[in-house]
């Protein structure tokens, strides 16, 4: 579904990427994981057209998507959640979803309905202003709003950083329900969080692919993960 | 006494209706404008001539010399402001004072340089606690205030104005959301350049006309958004109304001194609370 | 030794024509040369009073463009030390003593003062608020000048200045002007070519690219940039002490906000960052201000769009431009590149 060759990517003169070449089938929940400045969000921005790469490729069922705008890839089904958590904080968590539904097309009873199944308790939250959520209600949010519309592939930049552990719980299994119905590539440094839900994993460092392990028994060997992070 | 609060609230209406646009096109674009008080000088010149066409009819030929204003704030848009964005400030700055130059001269070649008067087109005066008060400053203040309320519901109420708000908060994450921003933002442009054309039009009759007028508002206007805060509504408003104050005392008491303590406001505020664009 | 010497000093043929290449005092005086021959050049066409008047200028638009070229701040209020040097130098003569040098220290050292001073505040700023403040610092000069201080300054009239000879130094002779304005330029130049080349001259680009990460290594970024805002100020207030030597009179005109634009175009065009650009482009000013609204009636808008072609087309200015050619010409004669 989603296919990166030789991905080159710059900041100016400094390169954050070289020659990343990954690959994701449909249904998928793909990994990556790596120290911090080893260029995962760099990644993920350049998926998401916010980064344009300097050579290599990026095809997404079948076509070349790398030239795109960030309004064109979300047409196409992608969705990017940003690694600072950053909501409308000056609109209700209404008008939040009424945002998010406004490009897809989707009325907005529908959206609304779509969020609150995956996270009921936000019902209480409508009328309140994004800004004064919590960072755990803020990356649900996050996630509520990806949803909306018909999200073909999530691209998600550490979900459950700093927040609590009953809260990463309850992202967590939402993330779980997502499985099977859209695909993703997730960012994350909480590796337990990786062993449960990962069907692949790709390892970054130094904006290289180090390693790529797509089997179940190597996931689970987070003692030998670890010593990437 | 209560003269001069007329007239600093006059003042501060006007700054006002110019300042919005400064300071939205500022949160959204990220460019200083240089050219922005272009349209209030056009929109002037405009109704300098429309009123002599239409023989007096001042509500007419405002509302239309704001209309004629709008398509060149969008050929300005266009072809210039839109090529400036992500620029370093300092190409925006020349650019968009190039802009003003060609502007002005434009207006100069048109009109020449001698100043226009135009007189108050209502002229009448209203009573009130046995003082009178020109009815034309006190209905400038009301359409203040009335474009304060409409603009808070717009960016409340409708969708647009809500995509505006996020924006301006994170324009990234509005565009991960499929929706051109940058489309928006060129409504906002073009919606700021017709309010300053409105502010234009309605201060000409109890201003002094000629083809520099913009760059003095202007300068003035830069002190409201500083210290109002850019892309800031409800700041911008408060700001206005009181650097309008702030002139009209002073004036009082100092007739020339007036611009210049806005300057001093600016320069006090910019020292305690730096911006950082 | 002596044969050590000799090959230090000699530098390689291929390198004959990269004035980089020879060693700094050569270089310095070549320098020399060709700004004064080509001073000379324009002299007889146009004359001496107004070629006097051109490198004044130059020495502005140099003090400019130290600040927007070389730390990339943009100040549209430039004027205030030009004025300020013109009315210290002018007042100081008009009521303390005729002598020139004096005043022109005087001037100088006020508007370095006054730069010292508001320093301080304004360069704890960047971006716009740096190119507003200074603005708004130049109106309230303008305005301090024109009406509180009307009694000593004569607000819109401003005053004449009449300079007594100082021994040699006759600032009645407009011959003598002319060479005294070009030693000024010279030395001027010779100080900011050694600041710009310098340790400290790097630090200041360094800062104008990125000034987190000079901070992170420790230096006193402040400090720095304070430093260039007074130099910056002190060589402007030297323009305006020599500007009311040169016209013999001192008015508000030489405090005028608007008169900005025209150090920013100068900058531009000849190529923002470099002291050579910098004359070359005082010159091209000057010249369009002073011959084109004779040809074309409406030249301010001929200035707009130049300005517009420029920023869009044209970044490096004239001499960036050349500069580029002559690196060209280099490279197709096979010579390797020296660093500049």
């Amino acid at each position: 579904m989603l296919e990166i060759k030789n991905l080159d990517v710059a900041y100016g003169h400094a390169k954050a990427l070289h020659d990343i070449s990954l690959k994701i089938e449909t249904g998928q929940m793909a990994f990556l994981i790596g120290r911090n400045g080893a260029g995962k969000t760099t990644l993920l921005k350049t998926i998401i057209g916010l980064l344009k790469p300097l050579k290599g490729s990026i095809t997404y069922q079948g076509n070349e998507i790398s030239s795109l705008s960030p309004e064109e890839h979300y047409l196409k089904g992608l969705r990017y959640v940003a690694q600072e958590k950053k909501v409308f904080g000056n609109l209700t968590v209404r008008e939040n979803i009424e945002i998010a539904a406004y490009a897809s097309g989707e009325p907005l009873e529908r959206a609304l309905d779509k969020v609150m199944s995956i996270y009921p308790k936000l019902k209480d939250f409508l009328k309140t202003k994004a800004g004064q959520l919590s960072g755990g209600q803020r990356q649900i949010l996050l996630v509520g709003r990806a949803l909306v519309g018909e999200p073909k592939l999530l691209l998600i930049d550490e979900p459950t950083q700093g927040l609590a552990a009953i809260v990463i719980e309850e992202i967590v299994s939402i993330l779980s329900g997502l499985r099977e119905k859209v695909s993703a590539v997730i960012v994350e440094q909480n590796l337990a969080m990786v062993n449960r839900l990962a069907d692949r994993i790709y390892i970054l460092k130094e904006g290289k692919v180090a390693r790529e392990t797509v089997e179940r028994s190597e996931i689970s060997d987070t003692r030998g993960l670890e010593e990437y992070l | 006494m209560l003269y001069t609060v007329l007239y600093g609230f006059t003042i501060g209406a006007i700054l006002y209706f110019i300042s919005i646009g400064l300071s939205l096109t500022f949160g959204t674009i990220r460019v200083i404008n240089f050219a922005h008080t272009l349209t209030y000088t056009m929109g002037v010149y405009a109704l300098i001539t429309l009123v002599a066409l239409f023989k007096g009819y001042f509500a007419l030929a405002a509302t239309l010399s704001i209309i004629l204003v709008i398509p060149i704030s969008y050929v300005i848009e266009r072809f210039i402001i839109r090529r400036l964005y992500g620029e370093s400030l300092d190409y925006t700055f020349i650019a968009t004072f190039a802009v003003s130059l060609i502007g002005v001269d434009t207006i100069k070649w048109i009109w020449g340089v001698n100043p226009y008067p135009l007189s108050d087109p209502i002229g009448t005066y209203l009573a009130i606690w046995g003082l009178t008060f020109p009815l034309y400053r006190v209905l400038i203040v009301l359409i203040a205030i009335l474009l304060f309320l409409a603009l808070n519901a717009f960016f409340k109420k409708t969708i647009v104005g809500k995509i505006v708000v996020a924006a301006l908060e994170d324009k990234d994450g509005v565009r991960c959301l499929g929706i051109n921003v940058d489309k928006y933002f060129s409504i906002v442009f073009v919606l700021g350049s017709a309010l300053a054309a409105l502010g234009g039009v309605l201060y000409a009759p109890i201003s002094s006309i000629h083809p520099y007028m913009g760059l003095s508002i202007l300068l003035l206007s830069f002190a409201v958004v500083i210290v109002g805060g850019m892309g800031n509504l409800k700041g911008t408003f408060l700001s206005a109304f009181a650097l309008g104050m702030v002139m009209a005392i002073t004036a009082r008491y100092w007739s020339q001194g007036a611009e210049t303590m806005v300057f001093i406001v600016m320069a006090i505020v910019l020292i305690f609370r730096p911006i950082d664009i | 030794m002596k044969s050590e010497e000799s090959t230090l000093n000699k530098v390689p043929p291929s390198h004959a024509n990269d004035l980089n290449a020879y060693p700094m005092k050569e270089r310095g005086f070549i320098n020399f040369l060709v700004i004064t021959a080509g001073f000379l050049l324009i002299t007889p066409i146009l004359s001496v009073h107004r070629v006097t008047d051109f490198m004044i200028f130059c020495i502005f638009v140099m003090s400019f463009d130290l600040m927007y070229g070389y730390m990339g701040r943009l100040s549209f209020g430039h004027m205030l030390f030009l004025g300020t040097g013109a009315y210290c130098s002018g007042l100081f003569i008009r009521y303390i003593s005729g002598n020139p040098l004096l005043a022109i220290l005087m001037g100088t050292f006020m508007a370095g003062l006054l730069a010292m001073l508001i320093g301080l505040v304004i360069v704890r700023t960047t971006g716009a608020c740096f190119s507003l403040i200074n603005l708004a610092f130049n109106q309230i000069g303008f305005f301090l000048v024109l009406s509180p201080l009307r009694g000593i300054t004569r607000g819109e009239d401003g005053f004449g200045v009449r300079v007594s000879s100082f021994g040699f130094f006759n600032f009645a002779n407009t011959t003598f002007k002319f060479w005294f304005v070009l030693l000024c330029l010279l030395l001027v130049f010779y100080l900011l070519k050694r600041v710009t080349t310098s340790p400290y001259g790097i630090l200041i680009r360094s800062i104008k690219e990125d000034e987190t990460r000079v901070k992170f290594l420790g230096y006193n970024t402040f400090f720095y940039k304070w430093l260039t805002f007074v130099l910056a100020g002190g060589v402007g207030g030297l323009a305006g002490t020599l500007s009311a030597l040169n016209y013999n009179f001192v008015n508000p005109n030489m405090m005028d906000v608007h008169s900005n634009v025209g150090v920013v175009f100068a900058s531009l065009i000849g190529g923002a960052g470099n002291l050579y650009g910098a004359l070359v482009g005082g010159v091209v000013y000057m010249l369009i201000s002073n011959f084109l609204p004779i040809y074309i009636h409406r030249w301010e808008m001929f200035l707009g769009f130049s300005l517009l072609i420029i920023v869009f087309k044209f970044r490096k200015g004239v001499w960036g431009n050349i500069q580029d050619i002559w690196e060209y010409i280099q490279k197709r004669k096979g010579a390797p590149r020296l660093p500049a």
